[in-house]
Formats: C-alpha cells, structure tokens, sequence
C-alpha cells in the first residue's frame, strides 16, 4: 500500500496528458439525481477508480461516459474533442470498451465466439468475408484469450462457466476490440480472492503497458492496491478525490461507507 | 425420379416458395425484431409481378426484380416508421402493414383487378428458376450466419445494448433486416404469382402470417436451417395427414403448441443442443482451466494457461 502514494502524487503533480475527461456531469432521472455534477479525467497509462457504496451514482456514472444515458449536463471530452453527441456504437470505434456489472455473453456463441465479438469492429470487410471460408482467430482475439487464461475453455458455451470464469471472458472479450480506454464495471464481482487477485494484477500489467482505465468497484483493498487515482461518489456527488490511500481515509468516504454498512448491520 | 418430380411438381414448387415467405419471417427474427412486414412485401412482389408481366409482358426476372425492389425499399421507408416499436406492438404493426395491403389490392380496382385478382399472368417462369433462385438466397443467408456477420447479429438479438457497446449500429442492422426481409417476401409472391399466373387478394391474406410463423416455430427461428425444416414439414404433412380428415387442423395445432412450449427452439434447436451434448460427451472430463478456478487454485497464473498456438477455431 506504500507504494500507492507516491504514484497517486506523481499523478497529481505530473499532469499527464487526459485521454477522456468529463465536466460537470449530471445524470438525472425524474426527480431523482443519479449523477450530479461529476468531474473526472481519466490520464494516459492511469488506473482511475471509482469508489462508493450501492446506488451511488458509479453505473450510471460509467453508463454516461459511454453514452448509453444522455446527460441531462455537462460535458464529455475524448482527446479534447466533446463527444456528447456521438452515436455510443461509435465509441468502440475510437477505442472505448466497456464491461457490465452483471454478466452478458452471448448464450448461442462459445467463449471464443463471445471474445471474436470484440474483435470484430476492428476487422475489414475483406477479412470478415475471409472469415466465412477459413475460421482464423485474430491476434488481437489469441492475445485477449492468452491474457485471461481462458485457452482450455474456448469451445464451452458461457451456461457451461462459472461465475468468475464468464467475468473474465467478458475482460477478454473487452482487451480483444484493443482498447485505448478500458471501463470496467465491478469487474470482480462474484470472484473468490485468488481470482480478484488474478484479475487486479492482469488490470497492473495492462497498466503498465499504456492502457489507460477507469474501475468501479466495491472491494476497497483491491481499490487502493490498484488504482492510481480514485474519486469517491455518494448519492451523485464527488465526496473526495485524489491519491487512493488519502481518499479511503477521508472522514466523508468512512462514513459514506462504514456509516452504511453499520446502519445495514443495525437494520438485521 | 422425374415421373415423381413431375407428380409432386406442386408440392416441391410449394416447398421452395415457403421457405422463402418463411425466410421473409425468420430473417428479422434471429436479428430480434418481430416483424412481419415480409408478408405483405409477399403481396407487393405478387402484385407488381403480375400487373407488369401482363400489362407490359416484361421478362420474369424483371417482373419480380421491379417487385423486389420495390419491396426492399418500402422495407426500409417501414423500418424508419417503425423504428421507436419493438416485440409484440412491432409484429401488430408490421401485420396492419400487411392486412392494408390486402385490402388496397382489394379495392385498387382495375390495376389489381379488385376481389377477384388478376388472371393470365403467364410468363417463362420455371421450376428450376424458382430451385435456383432458393438456392443462391440460401447459400447468401447461411453464409451471413457465419463468422462476424453472424456474431453480430447475435448480438444485436441478444442484447442491444451490449451489442451498441462493441460498436454495432444496432439500427442500421435492424433498417438492413427489414430490406432483405422484403426483397425475401417480394421474391416468394412474384415467383409464386408467375408460377400460377393468378393472384387475388385471398391468396396473400392473413393465413399467410400464420403459415410462416408455424413454420419458423417449429422448425426454429435461429437459422434458415430452421426456416427449411418447417417449410419441409408444412408443405408435405397436409398430404401425409390425408388419412386423418377434417382433423388436420387439430393435429397442426397441437404440433404448434407442442413445439412452443416444449422445444423454444423448434426442431433446429434441439437438434443443435443434442449436437452440442454429444459433443461435450466426447471432450476429456477434467478442464484444468475450468477446474483451477472453481476450486481457486491460484498457482495456475492466468496469463500461462493457453498459449496463443493452442487456440482451437
């Protein structure tokens, strides 16, 4: 954990370049404000977390960024560029991948049909009609694959997975398209420890490799050793931001989180 | 053979037409779009079809192209209106679009020859035409089931949102289905048109929608695998039913029923499942992937299982 802090300044003080920033973004639905008023900026090679108890604000938050809401305000900047009118299918496109909180994959393909799919904007029209004759498999697609350990599984179907096994196939299926950015929406959920641990130190090596990326997840240990930044959010505010070992320390975040969890305990 | 091809010529004509009116069906629905709209682009291919082959005596194949085109772009202008509609509100909408139809043919008075239809549409249309012509839809639709266009429509059924998210423009796949499932439909009522050179507003009504749909249903609506096992079995069980008498409805509704409730997938998916079963029968019992991380052992590092010359296609 010693380590997080100097990166988290290093960050602080570097000022790397953002790739995607957000200004002032605001999620409402009817009365109620789901997201209200969040800035955040996701830096070249970072790992940005995003922490908070249920119904903070962090899915729709994540569901705005990919333009699966509208903003009801604010702004959404890819490279500098605004992109809030842009179609979300686009986004893939320009190198955006995202995965769910819960799993989705396809029940009809194998895990490697599911993970091809990521692949598949990034193929032309003379390679996917190639494909209907000769069945190759992309790098892209055998690196994602070699990445999350999923080779002795390719030709099971996802109702064959475990929990955690079909949660890295949704990853795998994410790193295929390439991504500059990667959004990962509580992407251990439903994993024992060993695999947390696998899949926080997968998220390090992408790190390391220039991949930029944005986590939302409940588990604060993970948080902390994995993260560059994190921004606390509770019921659509920002509560604290900055280096990951500061914000779980800030008095607002304890109480946002232990508060509840108390209360819950209390409720029992 | 062809004393047999010759005596059933009415049956094997039927078989070829049907699974193209139930391709028109099965096509928007492995996208995931209730639509109907093949039905009445059926009416569209029948009438233009038979209005230019006997008013203007066109060749066959531009009589039901003009039909076909025709079709696919009021496929589209449909696809922009129906838009914002889906599942059951979609298959309501697409069926009026089709009813209308019938009803215009009805009272178009001497351009669709009002109730009593057109007559003396005789062309050089034949049997081998119409064979061919299945052949090569067939042969395109299997191929867009394969590979990434496959996958992709998939997805687009499956989970739309997802599908948005791996960078598929899930309305531009869904404008697509509603043009090919019209140019589909046009194809089956002009070449059915020109084979019996009548068409009245009868033979393009509602029994239509529900011959296509029983077909897709029981057969399967994933493949047009599906679409030629009901198209098979729908068009040749009337003459094997023959001994059971007026009772032939009864027996198509409970073979209906039977395959709604108990096979979802029709005949195609359980044929595939059985398929799929046999399959793992034959894989070895032990998965180490599969293995290590249900029991959590750790040791097997995600990163070394698999190497990227052990990746099966």
């Amino acid at each position: 954990m010693t380590t997080v802090e100097p990166r988290g300044g290093a960050t602080e003080a570097g000022g790397r370049a953002a790739v995607l920033r957000t200004e002032d973004v605001a999620v409402h639905f009817g009365g109620i404000k789901a997201v209200d008023g969040i800035d955040l900026a996701l830096e070249q090679g970072r790992i940005l977390g995003i922490l908070g108890p249920n119904g903070s604000g962090k899915s729709t938050l994540l569901a705005a960024i990919t333009r699966l809401v509208p903003l009801t305000r604010g702004r959404l900047l890819l490279d500098g560029e605004d992109y809030g009118r842009t179609p979300p299918s686009r986004l893939a496109h320009r190198g955006i991948a995202r995965t769910f909180q819960t799993v989705r994959l396809l029940p009809e393909l194998t895990v490697l049909g599911n993970i091809q799919l990521g692949a598949d904007l990034r193929r032309s029209r003379s390679e996917r009609l190639r494909e209907l004759v000769r069945r190759d498999v992309p790098a892209a697609v055998r690196e994602a694959v070699e990445r999350t350990g999923l080779g002795d599984l390719l030709d099971l179907f996802p109702g064959e997975l475990s929990y955690g096994t079909a949660r890295r196939v949704e990853i795998a299926r994410a790193l295929a398209s390439r991504p500059r950015v990667l959004m990962l929406d509580e992407p251990t959920a439903g994993m024992n420890q060993p695999e947390r641990l696998e899949v926080a130190g997968l998220l390090r090596r992408l790190r390391d490799e220039g991949l930029t990326q944005l986590l939302v997840e409940h588990d604060v240990q993970m948080m902390v050793d994995t993260c560059d930044r994190l921004l606390a959010m509770n019921q659509g505010l920002p509560i604290a931001e900055g280096a990951p070992a500061d914000v779980v320390r800030d008095p607002a975040v304890q109480e946002a989180y232990l508060g509840k969890r108390w209360n819950r305990a209390g409720d029992r | 053979m062809s004393q047999w091809f010759v005596s059933h010529l009415i049956l094997i004509q039927g078989t070829f037409i049907s699974l193209l009116l139930a391709l028109s069906i099965q096509v928007p629905l492995r996208a995931g779009v209730f639509s109907f709209a093949g039905i009445g682009s059926y009416a569209l291919g029948a009438y233009t079809a038979a209005i230019l082959t006997i008013r203007l005596q066109v060749a066959p194949v531009i009589a039901i192209g003009a039909g076909v085109l025709l079709a696919a772009v009021v496929g589209y202008l449909l696809a922009l209106l129906v838009a914002r509609l889906s599942g059951l509100y979609l298959g309501m909408a697409t069926i009026a679009f089709a009813l209308f139809l019938g009803v215009a043919a009805t009272n178009g008075g001497e351009l669709t020859g009002g109730p009593t239809g057109l007559f003396g549409a005789i062309s050089t249309l034949t049997t081998a035409h119409v064979i061919a012509v299945t052949l090569v839809v067939v042969l395109l639709l299997a191929a867009g089931e394969r590979g990434a266009y496959g996958r992709r429509v998939d997805a687009v059924r499956e989970d739309p949102q997802l599908a948005v998210t791996l960078g598929i423009d899930v309305n531009r796949v869904r404008r697509r289905v509603f043009v090919v499932s019209g140019a589909l439909g046009a194809t089956a009522g002009g070449m059915y048109t020109l084979l019996r050179t009548t068409v009245s507003p009868e033979t393009i009504g509602f029994h239509l929608v529900v011959t296509a749909l029983t077909m897709i249903i029981v057969g399967g609506s994933l493949s047009w695998a599906g679409a030629a096992i009901g198209a098979l079995i729908f068009t040749w069980l009337p003459t094997v039913l023959q001994f059971v008498g007026e009772w032939q409805l009864l027996v198509y509704g409970l073979l209906v029923t039977a395959a709604a409730v108990y096979v979802p997938g029709g005949i195609l998916g359980l044929l595939q499942s059985g398929w799929r079963r046999y399959q793992r029968s034959r894989r070895p019992a032990v998965r180490p992937g599969a293995a290590a991380a249900a029991a959590g052992e750790h040791e097997a590092p995600l990163a070394t299982l698999g190497t990227p010359g052990e990746v099966r296609s």
